[in-house]
């Protein structure tokens, strides 16, 4: 066993559970979205992907790329939140939450792709 | 492809991204969760929004204070915490990552990815030049300031950053590396398919030699030139088809001999081959008698011979006394004296002969000998005549303060040969021509040459009459029109007037036309040397590239090209051909 792909791994998974576990719920009812969850996978998903820095195999990057989309969707979704609660006048919607959600269901799938990569290396593997 | 000192770059940086991000997350958490109070002494608490822009501002020390409202004991504590680990942790990440970046293999990496860009930017035939010493340095002044494309490598980093600052006409891209190194040379562009020529001229004959079979083998088609001082690399590389090979010490006993046997060729072939538009070297002329010749290593055994082949009489001075044994072995019956000594001097000089001597030759391989040995037998000999070598660059002026009448750099002469070789094949025949003409006949074309030219070296180029390079002559020739050499050295301006330029050769099938008459008529395919000022070669190009300047010199009628011209004058296209013959 290899405590650092242990840790390499931890990170990825957490980063696709915390998402979907944000992503989870109504679309539209900010009720079922938690805030500091959305931070958790943000903070989450950054450090995944410096972690998947300076990799030269196909699959390195791959990981590499799906991993930027994700912060790409998520930190989008981070940045309508902000500026709808304190730029505009109206606060977090219905609609707004929406989009939120819908962005964070992007890094879901993006994620979702990273764990598979993942999976399908270790299983290729020989020992 | 990402590069492999880039990814290694990322991987080290790792570390200190993930210390920034976490603790920039933690403290922003911290400010999130402790509670506080708003102007009105009411519970708030900070979002994510602003926790993230107050832990940016403190962790970056910009500070903008206590915003948006004053904050409580609590959270006071916290921001202590905060300001200690973030602080540190950002300046500990950033000073981390612009370590990395300043690491000598990520910069070398960055100036190869420089490089290689702007190798992949030239689109034109470009020379790979090995080696930039003296001679290389030379090479590439000359090619660069005529436009010509070069790349140079060289293992040296000092010899690359001489390259950087130098200003030349086009720009030079350099590479540090070992040129012995197949790899690094195809990196440096060999196998690219603009490069026209590979130039070995490294100081090392075993790396010359490397240079030249890897060239050979990777692009067996394009020329290549290498410098080499041993007559067995010389036979080596001959053995594998090189194209040429120079010899430093023959080419400058070649120059030697020239200057001694023909001082008029020797003059037209400094005037031919030299820097354009430099100050004019000045004729020279060696009387008979007694010569003192100092240094007898390598190169002054090649000089001592020619001079014997003179049948001059020649007193060798040299400090190492086993070359005196080595000369008597070789020249048994020779009565020649063999003097040991430095040759700088009075008292070896005096006894070498310098008061009655007509010439000395300083040619010693230190430039400080040199110059002492000329500076001493100056004082004994007001009407000495002087040959000097030069052997470094840097001593250039001081050779020139010392009035010797000939002053001879190796690195140069050689640079000049190579040059010429590339830029000019058609001087080098007409040289080799030059060698089989009486005294005389040389005499009257170095007198018709300057009458020519103005007092800076000129410009000597070759314009071959096809149709490529001279299109409208081209043109005009096939069309059945004749075409001598005096019509297209009118000027182009004002056709009256004769631009300063003298027709050298014209190299016609494999005949050789010297010094070609003007009413010599031109025919498709002749290479036609010419010799002028600056301008001339322009406009002689202009008579060659474009139809109306040729139409106009000639006094023939000019046709409009575009149809509204043709119309207004009347000129259709069936009377445009007709007016054409």
């Amino acid at each position: 066993m290899n405590l650092e792909k242990v840790i390499f791994s931890f990170f990825m998974i957490l980063a696709l559970t915390l998402n979907f576990g944000f992503f989870y719920g109504d679309v539209h009812n900010p009720d079922h979205h938690n805030v500091y969850e959305l931070y958790a996978v943000i903070v989450i998903n950054l450090i995944a992907t410096i972690m998947k820095f300076g990799d030269r195999s196909q699959l390195g990057a791959m990981l590499l790329a799906t991993s930027l989309v994700a912060n790409v969707q998520l930190i989008s979704a981070a940045i309508v939140w902000a500026v709808a609660e304190h730029v505009g006048t109206a606060g977090v919607t219905e609609a707004t939450m929406a989009t939120i959600v819908s962005l964070s269901g992007g890094a879901v799938l993006a994620n979702i792709i990273s764990v598979v990569l993942l999976t399908l290396e270790a299983s290729m593997l020989r020992h | 492809m990402i590069n492999p000192a880039t990814s290694l770059i990322l991987r080290q940086m790792r570390a200190p991204l993930i210390v920034i991000v976490t603790v920039f997350s933690i403290a922003t958490l911290g400010m999130v969760i402790i509670p506080g109070v708003d102007e009105n002494g009411q519970p708030w608490r900070m979002d994510f929004f602003h926790a993230l822009y107050f832990v940016s501002f403190t962790a970056t020390t910009i500070g903008f204070g206590e915003i948006p409202y004053t904050l409580t004991d609590a959270q006071r504590i916290w921001v202590l915490i905060t300001i200690f680990f973030s602080v540190f942790g950002w300046f500990y990440a950033l000073s981390k990552i612009v370590s990395l970046v300043q690491t000598p293999i990520f910069k070398k990496a960055v100036i190869h990815a420089n490089f290689r860009r702007n190798l992949e930017q030239i689109n034109q035939g470009f020379y790979l030049i090995c080696g930039y010493g003296e001679t290389g340095q030379d090479l590439v002044e000359g090619l660069a300031n005529k436009e010509k494309r070069c790349v140079v490598i060289d293992n040296n980093p000092d010899a690359i950053e001489t390259l950087e600052i130098q200003d030349y006409l086009s720009y030079v891209p350099g590479l540090e590396a070992d040129a012995k190194n197949p790899s690094q040379l195809e990196y440096a562009g060999l196998t690219h398919p603009l490069c026209q020529g590979i130039i070995a001229v490294t100081d090392s004959d075993s790396c010359n030699l490397k240079i030249a079979i890897t060239s050979k083998l990777l692009h067996p088609h394009i020329p290549v030139i290498v410098r080499s001082e041993h007559h067995d690399y010389e036979e080596n590389m001959k053995s594998f088809d090189t194209d040429h090979t120079i010899n430093p010490y023959d080419t400058f006993a070649l120059s030697f001999a020239m200057a001694m046997k023909s001082p008029a060729l020797y003059l037209l072939n400094e005037w031919l081959t030299g820097v354009p538009d430099t100050t004019l070297s000045a004729p020279v002329v060696f009387r008979s008698g007694h010569w003192v010749l100092c240094g007898y290593g390598r190169l002054g055994k090649r000089l001592f011979e020619i001079l014997r082949q003179l049948n001059l009489s020649v007193t060798i001075i040299d400090t190492i006394p086993a070359l005196k044994d080595e000369f008597h072995l070789s020249y048994p019956d020779d009565k020649t004296r063999f003097i040991i000594g430095t040759g700088t001097d009075a008292d070896t000089l005096i006894k070498a002969g310098i008061e009655y001597a007509v010439g000395l030759v300083a040619g010693s391989d230190n430039d400080s000998n040199n110059l002492s040995t000329i500076m001493t037998a100056q004082m004994h000999n007001k009407i000495l005549s002087i040959i000097a070598r030069q052997n470094e660059m840097i001593n250039k002026d001081l050779f020139i303060a010392s009035k010797a009448d000939v002053i001879m750099h190796p690195s140069e002469i050689v640079a000049r040969r190579i040059r010429t070789l590339l830029d000019n094949p058609l001087l080098l025949d007409f040289l080799q021509e030059c060698y089989q003409q009486t005294n005389e006949w040389i005499n009257i074309t170095v007198s018709s040459l300057s009458g020519s030219i103005n007092e800076l070296t000129p410009h000597c180029w070759t314009n071959t009459l096809n149709e490529v390079d001279a299109p409208a002559v081209h043109s005009a020739l096939s069309k059945g029109r004749k075409i001598t050499l005096k019509q297209i050295l009118k000027s182009p301006m004002q056709r009256h007037q004769i631009i300063c330029c003298l027709p050298l050769m014209i190299q016609r099938k494999s005949e050789n036309i010297l010094l070609p008459d003007n009413s010599e008529a031109l025919e498709v395919g002749d290479k036609i040397l010419f010799c002028g000022i600056r301008q001339a070669e322009t406009h002689v190009e202009q008579c060659m590239l474009d139809i109306h300047t040729l139409n106009y010199v000639m006094s023939f009628k000019n046709t409009p090209d575009s149809f509204l011209g043709r119309v207004l004058t009347g000129n259709t296209r069936q009377k445009r051909r007709t007016d054409d013959r």
